[in-house]
C-alpha cells in the first residue's frame, strides 16, 4: 500500500525525486548520477517470469491437461508488474540506480580502462525502465488472461508450451529493458526473437505460419548483426559495454554535439548509433527490414497483440531512447531515423489502406505506427516518442484483441468483406465498444482520446524542428490515412448491417496438436481446400459465433478504461506529456541541446498542430463513413468500391504490399539461393574434385608405368601429400614478402 | 597420475571388452567410460583452477637417447577438452545401444581406444607422444566409419584416414625441424637474442622433445624459418579443424560415419586440429601467425559463409550438420587468429561448445535415423507432431547452435566475432602503444581519439563484419532444417516400417524397440548436454576466469614475438658469429 502511495504521489506531484531536479538543473548534459545500490528486488521481475516459464515446462512435461500454466503465468506475471511498481517507487525517490545480480562474461587482460569485457546480469533501473517495465509486465498479464480463454481449445495440447513461450517472453524483455549493459541488452534482444518465432510458429503445422516464424527470426537476425556490430564499435571506443561508463565516455562528446561542432566528434563514435540504429530497425520493423511484421500475424492474437504491436516491436524504440546520448553525438544518425520513420510510416499506411484482412491492417498500422515514434525519435521529441510507445500500447493491444475476439468467434473469419455489424450482435458489444475506443485512439480522434495527444506530440515535435518540415509533411498525410483506414475497418465489421460468414477454422478447432487428416500428408493443396470449403458450407447453416466469456471481455473492458485512462497522468501533471514526459526527461533518453523552434505558418507548431491533426483525423474519419458506411447495405461491398478504378493500378500494387516482397525475393534470397546451390556444386566437383584428382593423378602415372599396379592407398596418399603441401606452398609464397 | 589413469582407464576398458563375451561388450563399455568420466570429475574437481600453468605433470623416461619421454600435464585449455571428452564417453555408448546391434565387441573396443588416444592428445607434453596419440586417433575412426557407417562408408573412411593422415605427416615434418633446430641451439645464440632465456634450456644442444623447451627454442627461429613451420603445422591441423579448402573429407565422414562416430568426430576429434594449432602454431611461430593471420582468417571466413551457404542446399539433415561445422569452426579459428585475449578465448569456448551443441545435433539426428532409416528432408518433416519430446530438444540444441544468448554458442562466439573487431593495429590505441616506443597513429583513430577497447592485431573490424554475416546465414540454414524437419504438416518416409536398402547394420531389429517418441535412455543421454549448454550460457565465468591465466600467457608470447620481430633473431644470430 505504501508503495502505491509513493507512486501516487511521485506521479501527482509531479516529482520524480532528487535526480530529476538535478538533471533539469545542469545545464547542458549532465552526467546522470546514478547509483550503484538499487533496491535487489528489482531482480524479482525477470525472475517470476522465469519461474513461470519453468513451471509451465513442467506442466509440458507432466502432459497437463487443464488451464493451470495460463493461471500459473497470470500470477506470475501480476507478480513481476507488482514488483515494476513497487521499483518505480523506489527510483522515484531515490533517484536511478543500478543493481547487480551476478558476473556473467568477463574477459579481462589488463588493469585499464578498455583491458577488461565485463558484461554483468546487472539491471539498470531508471524511469525510462520503468515505464517499459509498467506497461510491459502490466499489458503482459491482462493479455495472458485474456489468452487463458483464447486458447482454450488447445488445453492439454499446444496450452503448455503457448504459455511456457509467453513468460520467457517477458523474462526476455525484462532482459532487454531492465540491462545495464549491452549484452545483457542483446540476450533479451535475441530472446525475445526467439519467442516471437516460437509463438509466431505456434500453429506448427500450417506451413504459412513456419514460413512467417522463419522470416520473423531471419529478418530479425540482420539487424541484430548490426547492433552486434554496434555493440563491438562501442566497446573499443568507449572500452566498455557498460551504460554507465558508455554515456560517462559520450559526455565528452555532448559539449561538441550542443556546440555544432560535429568534426570534433572522432567518427568510430558516430557511427555506432548508424549500426544500433539497423538493430532498432529490424526489431521494430522499420524499413527496409518491416517485413517480417505482417506474416507474424500467423501467430495467435495474444501473441500478435503483446508482442507484435505493444512491447517487443517497441524494443527498437528503446534502444534509441535508452542509448539517446549516442544518437545526438552522430551528425546524421536522428536525420536518418527520422526519415526511416517518416517513410516507413507512410508506406506501411498506403498498404494498410488496401488490405482485407482485418489483422493484416492492424499490423500495418503497427508498422505505421512504430515509424512515429522512430519520426519522433528522430526530431529531437523522445518524451513524444516514449507517450506514443506508452499509448500505442494500450489501444494497439486492445484493437487486436478485438480482433482476436472476432477471429475467435467467427472461426477465424479476418476478411472484412465477410463480417459486418458485429458490435451490435448480442454478447459482442464490450468488443464493439473497445474496438471503438481503440479505433478513435488510433485515429487521433481530437482531445478526448491519448493516442491524439501522444501522435500530436510528434507532429508538433516534427513542425518545429526546422530541418524536419517535410517528415513533418509525410506524418501529417499518414495520420489522416490512418484515420481512414482504422475506421475503414471499424465502419465495414462493427456496424451497419448485420452478417456474417465463419471462418476456415470451423471444424480445425480441435486439430492443432492430433494426428489430423487434413495437417497430416502433403497432398495436393487444392483438393484439400475443396474438402475444406465443402465442408465448411455444409456446417455454416449451423454455425453461431459464440460470443467472448468472461476473461476476454474482462481484458478489453479494462483496456477500454485504461486507454482513457492514460490520458489523466499525461495532461493531468503538468509539463509536456505530463507524467510520461517526467519519466523520459529524467533518464537517458533526454532530449539535450537548444534548438530554435520553428513556425508552422506563423504560429507556434505545437499549438497549429492540435488544430491541423484534429481536422485531419476527423476528415479521415468522415472519408471512412461516406465511403464505408453510409448507404451500405451488405458486407461484401462499399462505395469505396465505384472508386478504386480512378487509382489504376495504384490500388492494386497496394493491396499487394507494392511487391516488396517479391523484390526482395529477387534480389537476395533467389540470388543466394543460387550462389548456394553454385558452391554446393564447386564443393562438389571443384574443391573435392581437386582431391580426387590428386588422388588419382599418380594411379594413372602409375598406370603409364606400370600395367599392373598396385597401392593404390600410398598413390592417393603420395597424390594428398604432393597437393596440399603446394597448395600451401603457393598461398604461402603469394603472401610473403621476402 | 590421474592423466595416465584417465588414458589407461579407457583403454584397459577397451581390452576387457575385446576379451569379454559379446553381450557383455556395451555394458563394459559403459563401465569403462563412467569411470573415466568420473576420474576426469575427480581431475576437473583437484585442478587448481586458478593456476595459469601445468599441473598433473608427470614425466616417465622412454627414449631418452632422442630426449621422448612420456610426458603428461594439463593447462586449463587442455583440462577442459579432456573433461568434454570424458563426457562425450558414456554418451556416446549410452547413444549406440540400438543402433550398434552387429560385432558391438569390435565397435565399443575401438570406440574405448578412440577415447584414449584423445586423452592422450590433449594430455601431452612431449611433441612425440602428441603425435602417437593424434596419429592413433585416425584407426579407431577408420574402423568405426568403414565397418559401422552408411553405403558410401568404404569411400569415406578411406578418405577421412588419407587427407588427415598425408596433412599430419608433413606437420610432423615441422615438428621434427622444431625438434632439430632446437638440438643445434647454442648458449652464444641463445644469449644474443635473449640472455634471460638461457636457464630455459637446461640441455642445450640435446635433442628434447619437450614442449616448454622446444616452445622456447622455436620462438628464436627467425620470421621465413617460422613462416615455414606454420605451414608445415597448418597443413596437418588445417585439414583436421577444417579449413576451407581442405574440408571436403568432413562432411562426407560425418554423412557416413555411425551415429557416435560423428558425435566424437564433431565433438572432439574437430578440436584436436583448434587445439594443435593454439598448442604449437600459436607459441612455436607466433611472429609468422601475426603476419599470416589475415591470410587464415581470410579462409575462415570463407569458411563461414560458403560452408554456410552450402548447408542451405543439402537435403541430408546429416550433412548439413557436417557442413556447419565448417562454418563453425570457422569462427572458432577466426577468433583464435585475433590474437587476443577475448579472440582465444572465446575460440577455446567455443571447442568445448561446438561440440557440445553440435554433438546433440547429430545424437539427434541419429535418434531419427534409427526410427525411419532416412536423413533426406524430402521425407521428414513435421516430425514435432509425432515426437514432442524429441521436438524440444531438437529446437533447444539448434538455438544453442544458432548462438542465441543464454546459451553456450553465444558468449563464445561474440567473443571471438568481438576479438576479430578489436585486433587492428589501425585502431591506434595509446594502451597499445608499439613496445619500440614507435607512434602508432592507427587509421580510425583520426581526431585524435582513443579506442582504449582495441588491441593489436590484424583483423579489424570489416573482418569481424563480414564473418558476423555468417550468423546470419546459421539463422537462415539451421531453422530451413526445423521448418522441414521438426515443424510443418507430418511427412514420413513411405512405409517406413518396411526396411529396404538403407545399408546400415542392425536396424531392421531397432526399430521395434524404439518406441515413438524418445525413451528415457536417450532423454538421459541429451539432458548433460542441455545442462552444460544453459550452464556455460548463463555462467561462463568460471570457464572464462580459468581460461585467462594461460591464454593470457599465449597472448604475451605472440605480441612480445611480434615486437622484437622488428630486429630479427636471425641478424642478431649473424651478429653473434
Amino acid at each position: 500500500m505504501t508503495t502505491l502511495t509513493n507512486i501516487l504521489h511521485a506521479a501527482l506531484t509531479g516529482s520524480i525525486g532528487q535526480h530529476g531536479e538535478v538533471a533539469h538543473a545542469a545545464a547542458g548534459a549532465a552526467p546522470v548520477q546514478i547509483a550503484a545500490n538499487g533496491p535487489w528486488y528489482a531482480v524479482l521481475i525477470p525472475v517470476f517470469a522465469i519461474a513461470a516459464f519453468l513451471l509451465c515446462a513442467l506442466c509440458a512435461a507432466f502432459k497437463v491437461k487443464s488451464k493451470l500454466p495460463a493461471w500459473i503465468t497470470v500470477a506470475c506475471l501480476a507478480a513481476s508488474c507488482g514488483v515494476s511498481a513497487s521499483v518505480y517507487a523506489w527510483v522515484s525517490s531515490h533517484g536511478p540506480a543500478i543493481t547487480y545480480v551476478f558476473d556473467w562474461i568477463h574477459v579481462v587482460w589488463g588493469k585499464d580502462k578498455g583491458q577488461s569485457f565485463v558484461a554483468n546480469f546487472a539491471f539498470y533501473l531508471d524511469t525510462l525502465t520503468c515505464l517499459w517495465m509498467l506497461f510491459v509486465t502490466g499489458l503482459a498479464t491482462l493479455i495472458a488472461l485474456y489468452a487463458s480463454e483464447y486458447m482454450s481449445h488447445d488445453v492439454g495440447q499446444g496450452y503448455n508450451r503457448f504459455f511456457a513461450a509467453f513468460s520467457l517472453f517477458v523474462f526476455s524483455m525484462a532482459c532487454l529493458v531492465m540491462a545495464d549493459n549491452f549484452i545483457l541488452l542483446y540476450l533479451g534482444w535475441e530472446g525475445v526473437g526467439l519467442c516471437s518465432y516460437l509463438l509466431i510458429g505456434y500453429f506448427y503445422k500450417k506451413p504459412s505460419a513456419v514460413a512467417a516464424a522463419k522470416k520473423a527470426f531471419i529478418v530479425n537476425r540482420i539487424g541484430d548483426l548490426f547492433l552486434a556490430l554496434g555493440i563491438m564499435l562501442c566497446f573499443v571506443h568507449f572500452g566498455t559495454v557498460e551504460y554507465k561508463a558508455v554515456f560517462a565516455g559520450v559526455e565528452e562528446y555532448i559539449k561538441h554535439f550542443e556546440a555544432g561542432e560535429f568534426n570534433k566528434i572522432p567518427p568510430v563514435a558516430q557511427w555506432i548509433a548508424y549500426l544500433l540504429m539497423g538493430g532498432a530497425f529490424g526489431k521494430s520493423a522499420q524499413l527496409p527490414l518491416y517485413v517480417w511484421l505482417p506474416d507474424a500475424m500467423e501467430g495467435p492474437t495474444p501473441v500478435s497483440a503483446l508482442i507484435h504491436a505493444a512491447t517487443m516491436v517497441t524494443a527498437g524504440v528503446f534502444l534509441i531512447a535508452r542509448t539517446y546520448p549516442i544518437f545526438m553525438i552522430s551528425q546524421y544518425a536522428l536525420h536518418s531515423v527520422a526519415w526511416v520513420g517518416a517513410l516507413t510510416a507512410l508506406l506501411a499506411a498506403t498498404i494498410g489502406m488496401a488490405q482485407f484482412d482485418i489483422k493484416r491492417i492492424m499490423a500495418y498500422s503497427t508498422v505505421s505506427q512504430l515509424g512515429y515514434m522512430f519520426a519522433g525519435l528522430g526530431v529531437m521529441t523522445s518524451v513524444g516518442a516514449a507517450a506514443h510507445v506508452f499509448t500505442h500500447a494500450f489501444f494497439k493491444a486492445m484493437l487486436f484483441l478485438s480482433c482476436g475476439a472476432v477471429m475467435h468467434g467467427f472461426a477465424g473469419q479476418l476478411d472484412l468483406r465477410k463480417l459486418s455489424g458485429v458490435g451490435s450482435m448480442p454478447g459482442w458489444r464490450i468488443v464493439g465498444i473497445a474496438m471503438l475506443v481503440g479505433c478513435l485512439n488510433l485515429a487521433g480522434f481530437p482531445i478526448i482520446t491519448a493516442g491524439f495527444w501522444s501522435k500530436d506530440a510528434i507532429l508538433g515535435g516534427a513542425f518545429a524542428n526546422p530541418h524536419a518540415q517535410s517528415i513533418g509533411w509525410i506524418l501529417l498525410l499518414t495520420a489522416g490515412l490512418t484515420a481512414y483506414y482504422t475506421f475503414r475497418v471499424y465502419f465495414r465489421v462493427f456496424v451497419g448491417p448485420q452478417h456474417f460468414e465463419p471462418g476456415d477454422e470451423l471444424h480445425a478447432h480441435d486439430d492443432h496438436g492430433h494426428d489430423h487428416a487434413h495437417a497430416g500428408h502433403d497432398h495436393g493443396h487444392d483438393g484439400g481446400h475443396q474438402s475444406h470449403s465443402h465442408d465448411k458450407a455444409a456446417a455454416s447453416h449451423d454455425f453461431h459465433p459464440h460470443a467472448p466469456g468472461w476473461a476476454i471481455n474482462t481484458v478489453l473492458a479494462i483496456l477500454a478504461i485504461s486507454a482513457f485512462v492514460v490520458i489523466l497522468p499525461l495532461k493531468l501533471i503538468p509539463g509536456e506529456l505530463g507524467w510520461v514526459g517526467q519519466m523520459v526527461e529524467g533518464s537517458t533518453a533526454r532530449a539535450v541541446g537548444h534548438m530554435e523552434h520553428a513556425k508552422f505558418f506563423g504560429f507556434d507548431a505545437h499549438q497549429a498542430m492540435m488544430v491541423v491533426s484534429s481536422v485531419v483525423g476527423l476528415a479521415g474519419i468522415a472519408v471512412a463513413f461516406v465511403l464505408h458506411y453510409a448507404g451500405r447495405t451488405s458486407a461484401a461491398t462499399s462505395r469505396a468500391d465505384a472508386l478504386l478504378p480512378a487509382f489504376g493500378p495504384l490500388a492494386n500494387w497496394a493491396q499487394h504490399k507494392w511487391y516488396v516482397d517479391e523484390f526482395y525475393d529477387f534480389l537476395i534470397r533467389k540470388p543466394l539461393l543460387v550462389l548456394a546451390h553454385l558452391f554446393h556444386i564447386i564443393d562438389q566437383y571443384l574443391v573435392d574434385g581437386l582431391v580426387d584428382a590428386a588422388g588419382y593423378l599418380p594411379r594413372a602415372i602409375g598406370r603409364l608405368l606400370r600395367p599392373s599396379q598396385s597401392g593404390e592407398l600410398h598413390g592417393y596418399a603420395l597424390g594428398m601429400a604432393g597437393g596440399v603441401a603446394a597448395l600451401l606452398l603457393i598461398v604461402f609464397l603469394a603472401t610473403t614478402s621476402w | 597420475m590421474m592423466l595416465f589413469s584417465l588414458i589407461l582407464a579407457p583403454l584397459a576398458s577397451a581390452f576387457l571388452v575385446a576379451l569379454g563375451p559379446a553381450a557383455m561388450a556395451r555394458r563394459t563399455a559403459l563401465a569403462g567410460t563412467a569411470v573415466t568420466f568420473f576420474a576426469a570429475c575427480a581431475a576437473l574437481y583437484l585442478f587448481n583452477w586458478s593456476a595459469p600453468g601445468y599441473q598433473f605433470e608427470q614425466s616417465l623416461p622412454w627414449l631418452q637417447q632422442v630426449g621422448i619421454n612420456l610426458s603428461v600435464g594439463v593447462d586449463s585449455v587442455a583440462m577442459m577438452l579432456i573433461a568434454l571428452t570424458a563426457l562425450l564417453g558414456p554418451i556416446c555408448v549410452q547413444s549406440s545401444k540400438t543402433a550398434i546391434t552387429d560385432r558391438v565387441k569390435t565397435y565399443y573396443s575401438w570406440l574405448l581406444v578412440l577415447q584414449a588416444a584423445m586423452t592422450g592428445v590433449f594430455a601431452s607434453r612431449d611433441l612425440i607422444l602428441f603425435y602417437i596419440c593424434f596419429e592413433f586417433t585416425l584407426a579407431p575412426m577408420f574402423v568405426l566409419i568403414s565397418l559401422y557407417g552408411s553405403t558410401n562408408r568404404r569411400k569415406a573412411a578411406i578418405k577421412f584416414f588419407l587427407y588427415t593422415f598425408t596433412g599430419s605427416v608433413i606437420a610432423l615434418a615441422g615438428f621434427v625441424y622444431v625438434a632439430w633446430f632446437s638440438s643445434r641451439l647454442t648458449p652464444g645464440i641463445v644469449n644474443a637474442a635473449d640472455p634471460s632465456l638461457l636457464h630455459e634450456f637446461p640441455q642445450l644442444g640435446k635433442w628434447t622433445f619437450d614442449l616448454a623447451t622446444l616452445e622456447q627454442a622455436a620462438r628464436l627461429m627467425s620470421p621465413a624459418k617460422q613462416g615455414w613451420v606454420l605451414l608445415a603445422l597448418l597443413a596437418g591441423f588445417a585439414v583436421k579443424v577444417p579449413l576451407f579448402p581442405v574440408h571436403t573429407w568432413l562432411p562426407l565422414a560425418h554423412t557416413e560415419a555411425p551415429t557416435a562416430g560423428s558425435v566424437i568426430l564433431a565433438g572432439v576429434l574437430l578440436k584436436l586440429g583448434t587445439y594443435a594449432i593454439y598448442r604449437f602454431a600459436l607459441p612455436f611461430c607466433p611472429v609468422a601467425i601475426y603476419e599470416h593471420a589475415p591470410l587464415i582468417s581470410v579462409l575462415c571466413i570463407v569458411g563461414i559463409l560458403y560452408g554456410g551457404l552450402i548447408c542451405w542446399v543439402q537435403t541430408d539433415v546429416k550433412k548439413l550438420v557436417a557442413y556447419s561445422s565448417v562454418a563453425h569452426l570457422g569462427f572458432c579459428i577466426l577468433g583464435m587468429m585475433a590474437l587476443n585475449n577475448t579472440g582465444i578465448s572465446g575460440s577455446i569456448l567455443y571447442m568445448i561448445n561446438h561440440g557440445l551443441s553440435t554433438g546433440a545435433l547429430f545424437l539427434l539426428i541419429g535418434m531419427i535415423y534409427e526410427r525411419y532409416h532416412t536423413r533426406s528432408m524430402k521425407e521428414l518433416g513435421g516430425i514435432a507432431a509425432k515426437m514432442p519430446i524429441w521436438a524440444t530438444f531438437m529446437v533447444f540444441f539448434t538455438m544453442a547452435s544458432v548462438g542465441l544468448p543464454g546459451l553456450n554458442g553465444f558468449v563464445s562466439e561474440f567473443l571471438c566475432i568481438l576479438g576479430a573487431f578489436q585486433a587492428s593495429s589501425a585502431w591506434g590505441s595509446p594502451t597499445a602503444t608499439l613496445p619500440n616506443g614507435l607512434p602508432n597513429a592507427g587509421l580510425w583513430g583520426s581526431a585524435g581519439a582513443a579506442h582504449p577497447g582495441s588491441t593489436l592485431g590484424s583483423l579489424g573490424p570489416w573482418f569481424a563484419a563480414v564473418a558476423g554475416i555468417g550468423m546470419i546465414v546459421a539463422a537462415i540454414y539451421l531453422l530451413y532444417m526445423v521448418g522441414k524437419v521438426v515443424w510443418g504438416p507430418l511427412v514420413e518416409p513411405h512405409g517406413h516400417d518396411s526396411h529396404g536398402g538403407h545399408g546400415g547394420h542392425g536396424e531392421s531389429e531397432s526399430h521395434s524397440v524404439l518406441p515413438t517418441d524418445l525413451c528415457a535412455r536417450e532423454i538421459g543421454v541429451l539432458v548433460p548436454l542441455a545442462v552444460l549448454c544453459v550452464a556455460l550460457g548463463v555462467y561462463p565465468k568460471p570457464a572464462l576466469d580459468a581460461l585467462s591465466g594461460p591464454v593470457s600467457d599465449t597472448v604475451r608470447v605472440v605480441q612480445t614475438a611480434r615486437s622484437n620481430a622488428t630486429i630479427p633473431a636471425d641478424s642478431v644470430k649473424e651478429a653473434a658469429r
